[in-house]
């Protein structure tokens, strides 16, 4: 978004530069309605990305944090971080939960909202609105709970389980933890994709379908050939946005497991980092800087990908 | 500047940080270098941050504190969680305003010293006098101390009354591990749990592991040891023969405190900072000593927080003066009693914890493990927090592998990184 805004500006200014020396006094105007956003941007948007930067490439530790000091070791703290044991493991990790969660919030939205948008079934408001209750809920909530539900003891989960004669799952274990954050961020991450989905669902004309049961189309085909298509943009945005916050999600997973085992993933690594939580209590500003700026990049590499791909649409 | 300590100097600067060196340079003085409590004058208002969220406004800790300003002085007390507090501690002295005075956990005084964050107790005008040695020794680096602990708490196993009584097992019988896990299976047998701890991944679930690991004849510079392996296989068996429960992993102390709660476990490893909950229990609650492996008490390490000033660069002198007063007020003659009481801590200073035990019978268990605690980084300083660290993946590591030996060494002999 940044990036567009200020190239929309850009040549605003250039093209009054150019203009006759007589429309000065507007060009001063247009400056003046320029420069807050011009600001803005610059302190709150391109000031901290810059100090993010510069603290990924100084090796900072408590003490040069205080006082100053901290010497520039150039791109080491990314050969560190990138050659940290864990790393691969961790990008590894990073990327099953983002695409579990993506995948499943994505088709169980999308279920959702064509079973709403069909109408028909008289429940149909309160149930929808029951559906937005995760995105309604404070995460500290939803998050206590799912641990609560997920324990490993005595959790209504393994009861409910038990009830088919599966054996307790210990769902929070190293190994299982993955899963268990992937399913309560799907649970978390469904409103968004069904409320989207269904205002995209209430943009396609209804007169698509009427002409398509008329040539003798089944509900199959229409979906396929007419809801899908027709979704498309929507759809698009929904994943893309989904997918920068499914990148940075702390909060449901710190909340559950602390980024133990197997549900570390880059974005609690460097949450635990920046402030000295997790396992080591040292506060790691350079590595956590550094991993942060790997996930601006994938971010970013994503929306570009989105950006191409919406250009391949309209052409 | 004689030859003599500009070698000295050098040597320090070389070895420690840039700040060492310019502190060495013996023109203008370093900012922290500057400032004395008996220079100084106490202020109209007096910042005072504590780890204590729990303890709200209006409460008796919070009027405590508040009853300690000096004349014609208010404090105003701010409270945030251990790591959130020396976080913010860390930013405000970044920006030149930190407060007055800090209660610090004493497991992070190293590295609060080592980042120049705290003014000497010499230089705040801090009385370290009559304080037990094991319990300033994490506050005093390079034989400086840095601050106070106004008291300590330790760690204890409680141990449901009921419970063992029904299960036929004599608490005084449970001297080593071994008597005390057939005392788990006892009371299992019986239709009961076992034992509820806090295995949570950080220094909370470390600092419940250490009596065990300290207990096996394990040392902190050794931390793939055999001794290390054989705590950490202890707590995993338990998980594994269901004696404890696999939230341990998650759980804090909070929570495995609320577990023994249910009436459901014979022990729990908690600190006597539960020991007036217990009293309260719906059950009869007894405490007795972590035993060590092969018999006798297990060393527990020091918990608690250290009183300190942090450096100042405006009016440092003033500052100090207050660090003096309020401090003095919370750590000395009657006061340093109800700070105690308030807290449920026993106090650092012999006499006053005699009073405690002899005022309340709730003490008496207590005394013998705050006078045999180990301070967590006496031994190795500032590099304690990255044993910890790896301590505690090896914790994790040896819960989830629920009994299994060769993953519980492989967990300890793999342990670090960051």
């Amino acid at each position: 978004m940044t990036t567009l805004t200020t190239r929309t500006a850009a040549p605003t200014t250039q093209e009054r530069a150019t203009s006759k020396p007589r429309r000065h006094g507007a060009r001063w105007a247009a400056v003046a309605f320029v420069a807050p956003l011009v600001i803005y941007l610059l302190l709150f948007y391109a000031y901290p990305l810059a100090q993010n930067l510069s603290m990924s490439l100084h090796r900072f530790d408590r003490g040069t944090f205080i006082n100053g000091g901290a010497p520039f070791v150039g791109t080491e703290i990314y050969q560190d971080v990138v050659e940290h044991p864990r790393f691969w493991t961790i990008v590894r990790q990073t990327t099953v939960f983002t695409a579990a969660s993506l995948v499943f919030q994505y088709l169980i939205g999308l279920a959702l909202a064509v079973f709403f948008h069909r109408g028909g079934f008289r429940l149909a408001a309160p149930l929808r609105a029951m559906f937005l209750v995760p995105w309604l809920l404070p995460i500290i909530v939803s998050g206590t709970t799912w641990q609560w539900m997920m324990n490993p003891d005595d959790g209504i989960l393994n009861s409910f389980i038990g009830l088919f004669g599966a054996d307790p799952v210990w769902w929070l274990s190293a190994d299982n933890a993955l899963m268990s954050v992937a399913i309560a961020n799907i649970w978390l991450g469904i409103p968004f994709n069904l409320v989207i989905l269904y205002s995209g669902l209430q943009g396609i004309p209804k007169e698509l379908y009427e002409a398509a049961s008329m040539d003798g189309a089944t509900p199959w085909q229409q979906f396929w050939r007419i809801t899908l298509p027709m979704l498309r943009p929507v759809s698009l945005i929904t994943l893309l946005l989904g997918l920068v916050y499914t990148l940075k999600v702390v909060d449901i997973i710190w909340i559950m497991t602390l980024g133990t085992g197997t549900s570390q993933t880059l974005a609690t690594w460097a949450y635990g980092m920046s402030v000295g939580k997790g396992a080591s209590a040292i506060i790691r500003y350079s590595e956590a800087s550094a991993v942060g700026t790997i996930l601006l990049l994938a971010a970013l590499a994503f929306g570009l990908i989105y950006i191409a791909a919406q250009r391949k649409q309209e052409d | 500047m004689t030859n003599k300590t500009m070698r000295r100097c050098l040597a320090a600067g070389a070895a420690v940080t840039m700040g060492a060196l310019a502190a060495c340079s013996g023109g203008t003085p370093e900012p922290g270098e500057s400032g004395n409590a008996s220079e100084g004058s106490t202020t109209a208002e007096i910042a005072f941050w504590d780890p204590y969220p729990q303890h709200t406004e209006g409460s008796a800790w919070d009027e405590h504190v508040k009853s300690c300003a000096p004349d014609g002085s208010t404090i105003v007390r701010t409270s945030a969680p251990q790591t959130d507090l020396f976080n913010q501690l860390t930013t405000a002295v970044k920006e030149g305003g930190a407060p007055d005075v800090v209660l610090l956990d004493n497991p992070m005084m190293p590295e609060a010293v080592g980042a120049e964050m705290l003014a000497t107790a010499e230089q705040a005008g801090i009385d370290t006098t009559g304080v037990d040695e094991n319990l300033i020794g994490p506050g005093v680096v390079d034989g400086t101390a840095y601050g106070v602990p106004f008291g300590s708490n330790a760690l204890g196993l409680y141990y449901n009354v009921d419970l063992l009584a029904e299960a036929g097992v004599d608490p005084a019988s449970i001297t080593d591990w071994d008597s005390l896990t057939a005392a788990m299976e006892q009371v299992a047998a019986d239709g009961g749990k076992g034992i509820t701890f806090s295995g949570v991944t950080g220094e909370e679930g470390v600092f419940q592991f250490l009596p065990w690991f300290w207990g096996a004849g394990a040392d902190l510079s050794d931390i793939t040891s055999d001794e290390a392996v054989a705590a950490g296989q202890l707590l995993s068996d338990w998980i594994g023969e269901g004696l404890a429960p696999r939230s341990a992993a998650t759980d804090n102390q909070s929570a495995a405190w609320d577990l023994f709660l249910t009436g459901e476990y014979a022990f729990a490893e908690n600190g006597s900072w539960f020991a007036s909950a217990a009293a309260e229990a719906d059950f009869e609650v007894g405490v007795i000593p972590i035993p060590a492996k092969d018999g006798g008490v297990a060393p527990v390490p020091t918990g608690g927080e250290f009183a300190v000033a942090p450096i100042q660069t405006e009016d440092a002198s003033d500052h100090y003066a207050n660090a003096s007063a309020v401090i003095a007020c919370l750590t000395e003659g009657e006061a340093a009693f109800q700070t105690n009481e308030t807290l449920g801590y026993l106090s650092a200073k012999p006499e006053v914890r005699a009073d405690q035990a002899d005022q309340s019978p709730l003490w008496e268990p207590w005394v013998s493990a705050v006078e045999g605690a180990q301070g967590r980084t006496t031994e190795l300083g500032s590099e304690y927090v990255d044993v910890s660290a790896s301590l505690s993946g090896a914790i994790q590591a040896a819960i989830n592998a629920e009994g299994d030996q060769a993953a519980v060494e492989a967990a300890f002999q793999d342990a670090g990184g960051f």
